[in-house]
Formats: C-alpha cells, sequence, structure tokens
C-alpha cells in the first residue's frame, strides 16, 4: 500500500497536483485527521490558533448538517409548477354566450305571443291566481291576456324581431 | 502549484457533486476561521458554533463563487459578516475597528480582547504550541530551516531549494520529516 503522508505534506505546501492524492484524502478518515494536524502545525506556528481551543473539530458537525440537508432537499423534491388554466373568458365568447341567450328568449317569447294571439279566451276559467286587484283593473300583462294591438303595433314589433334574429345572426358570425 | 490551486480543485469537485470535498476545505480553514473569529466573538464558547455557521454559509454559497478572488478572501468576507451578525443578534455592536479582506493573509488576531476565554481551552493551546516549538527546536537545522522557511516566510519549494542550495526533492522531504517529527508528539495531544 502506499505512503501517503509525504503527498498529504507537499499537497498542503501547494506543491502537489495530483487527483490521486486529494482522492485517497477523501476516502481515508485517519489521512484527513493527518492533513488536520499537519496544517495546524503552521497555524500555531504563525500564532494563529491562539487562545483556542484546538481540541474541537468542527468537520464532522458540518458535514453532519450538510448530508442532512441535502437529504431533505432530496425527499422534498421541487414540485414542477402546473400549468394553470385561467378562470377568465374570454370577452368574445361572453358576450356571445349573452347574445345567444337573449335571441333564444326573443325567439320564445315572440312563439308565444304568435299562438296565443289565435287561443280564445275562456271566461269560464277561472285563474289559479287572481292578479286583479280590488276595485280596479288590471292591465293585459299576462301571455293568457288578449293584447289590444293594432295593425302598427304589430308592424313595429315583427320589426323589432327582424332585427333581433339579424343581431343574433351576426353575432354568430362573429363568435369565433 | 499557487495557493489558490487546491482551493479551486477541491471546490471544482464540490460543485461536481463531491460533497466529501468539503471537509479538506473545513480542515484547513477551520483555525484560521476561529481566529478570525475571535476579532467578534468574545465568548469562546461560540466560536465553534459560529465557525461551523460559516462554512455552513459558504457552503451553501459555492455555486456563486466565481473564483474571481482568492478563497480565502472571499470565505474572510463571509466569516467577517457573520460574526457581525451574530453581534446585532447579541444585541452588541460590532469593533469599532474593522479589518478589511485585503488584509485577511496577514491579519493576526492575537491582541484580540478575549474575555471569555476558556482556561482550559487557553492551557491546552499553549502545550500545543510549547510542544511544536520544542520538537521544531530539537530539530536538525536543515529540517528546522526548511519548515521555518515554509511556514513562516510562505516560500515556495524552488525558493527554499535555491537558499538552502539542494533539490526541490530534498526540501520536499526535509518538510515533510520536520512535519512527521512533529505530528509524532502533537497527535496524543489532540485524541480525546
Amino acid at each position: 500500500m502506499k505512503e501517503y503522508s509525504q503527498d498529504i505534506s507537499t499537497l498542503i505546501d501547494n506543491e502537489l497536483h495530483d487527483d490521486m492524492v486529494i482522492k485517497h484524502i477523501l476516502d481515508d478518515t485517519e489521512s484527513q485527521k493527518q492533513f488536520s494536524r499537519y496544517q495546524l502545525i503552521g497555524d500555531v506556528m504563525r500564532d494563529e490558533s491562539e487562545g483556542l481551543d484546538l481540541r474541537i473539530d468542527i468537520t464532522n458537525s458540518v458535514m453532519a448538517v450538510i448530508v442532512n440537508e441535502t437529504q431533505d432537499n432530496k425527499i422534498v423534491p421541487v414540485a414542477t409548477p402546473e400549468k394553470v388554466e385561467s378562470n377568465v373568458v374570454p370577452f368574445m365568447k361572453r358576450f356571445g354566450q349573452y347574445a345567444i341567450a337573449a335571441s333564444v328568449a326573443g325567439v320564445v317569447v315572440v312563439s308565444s305571443l304568435m299562438i296565443n294571439q289565435n287561443v280564445a279566451t275562456d271566461p269560464s276559467v277561472t285563474p289559479v291566481l287572481n292578479t286583479v286587484p280590488f276595485g280596479g283593473a288590471a292591465a293585459p300583462v299576462s301571455l293568457q291576456a288578449k293584447p289590444v294591438q293594432t295593425k302598427s303595433d304589430i308592424k313595429e314589433r315583427n320589426e323589432h324581431l327582424e332585427a333581433l334574429l339579424k343581431d343574433h345572426q351576426l353575432q354568430l358570425q362573429v363568435q369565433p | 502549484m499557487n495557493e489558490r490551486e487546491l482551493d479551486l480543485q477541491l471546490i471544482q469537485r464540490i460543485q461536481n457533486g463531491e460533497q466529501q470535498a468539503f471537509a479538506l476545505l473545513v480542515r484547513k480553514y477551520q483555525t484560521r476561521v476561529a481566529n478570525i473569529l475571535t476579532r467578534y466573538v468574545r465568548s469562546s464558547g461560540d466560536i465553534p458554533d459560529v465557525s461551523q455557521e460559516v462554512f455552513i454559509k459558504v457552503y451553501k454559497s459555492l455555486p456563486n463563487f466565481r473564483g474571481d478572488s482568492a478563497f480565502y478572501t472571499w470565505l474572510f468576507r463571509i466569516t467577517v459578516n457573520t460574526a457581525k451578525n451574530y453581534l446585532t443578534s447579541q444585541s452588541r455592536r460590532p469593533p469599532a475597528s474593522d479589518i478589511d479582506a485585503e488584509e485577511a493573509d496577514s491579519y493576526d488576531g492575537s491582541g484580540a480582547l478575549k474575555d471569555d476565554a476558556n482556561p482550559e481551552a487557553i492551557l491546552h493551546s499553549q502545550e500545543v504550541k510549547q510542544v511544536i516549538l520544542k520538537v521544531i527546536g530539537d530539530l536538525p537545522d536543515e529540517l528546522k530551516s526548511a519548515i521555518t522557511l515554509r511556514e513562516l516566510e510562505g516560500m515556495s519549494y524552488d525558493e527554499i531549494a535555491q537558499i538552502e542550495s539542494c533539490p526541490i526533492g530534498t526540501v520536499r522531504s526535509r518538510i515533510f520529516r520536520a512535519r512527521e517529527a512533529i505530528d509524532k508528539q502533537l497527535k496524543p495531544l489532540l485524541e480525546h
């Protein structure tokens, strides 16, 4: 087995560039202690150890902390952030949804009005909920009520509905 | 090979994942770090803890070490900053006279106040020093000269070889034999 003591001495003096020697010291605890003592000889000669407790060697405690911290880091791997999807609905999509809903509602209302125009109101049928106020007359706001409509009213309403439908078609074209 | 190369070699190993290489840096510099800390940390009992904190900070910061300055200069700055943080945490003011990172290599903290020194540690430290100096005094002149020129004057093997008029290999051998002789007496003093 090769004797490394002189190599350790030369390495401390920065006069040796040998990976094998460094590897040997790193693998051998006794060589590391010898490295420390050789280093200490110089420190003491230069008066750099005055008043220090030379029996204390912090190497092991420092390395223990480092190893523990490294292990902790391995146990808790850095999580890769998942792609966060935005909750913000694009303006055009939301606007298109409202346009469709409004158009459908408009069509339903118009259809009901058209159907109810031809149905005669039966006076014998009592409404489930009597909404006629005492001592007064109710305005015909119910779908069952027979509205008083002039031809101009119907024409105006149909024009309005056509405008709504055109708007709806336009929205459909605009929608992505 | 200059002073920086071993440090850089070790740092490169650490940066490549060889964690154990950091132990050698700690072994190499722990006495010097503790010596700097005596300038700031009056309670000698706290010095090992603060030293440990310094080296852990150094380890965590190593990925950012670019090698623009010497490792020891960088270590010195971290040591001083950690010491100042320690004083702040202890609600004590840092010393009025500061030491510069440029003076790191030549800084001698032996004159610093140590009002809470451990008498047992001081005795042990003195004993270690006496043993080392005694062994050096008893060495043959050529070994004594080689180890002194290297450790106190910081000369390279080549410079010592020129002064001593001998081959570099002889200088290497003399310095090693001097250390070996000292280590023989030192080792029992450091073992618990």
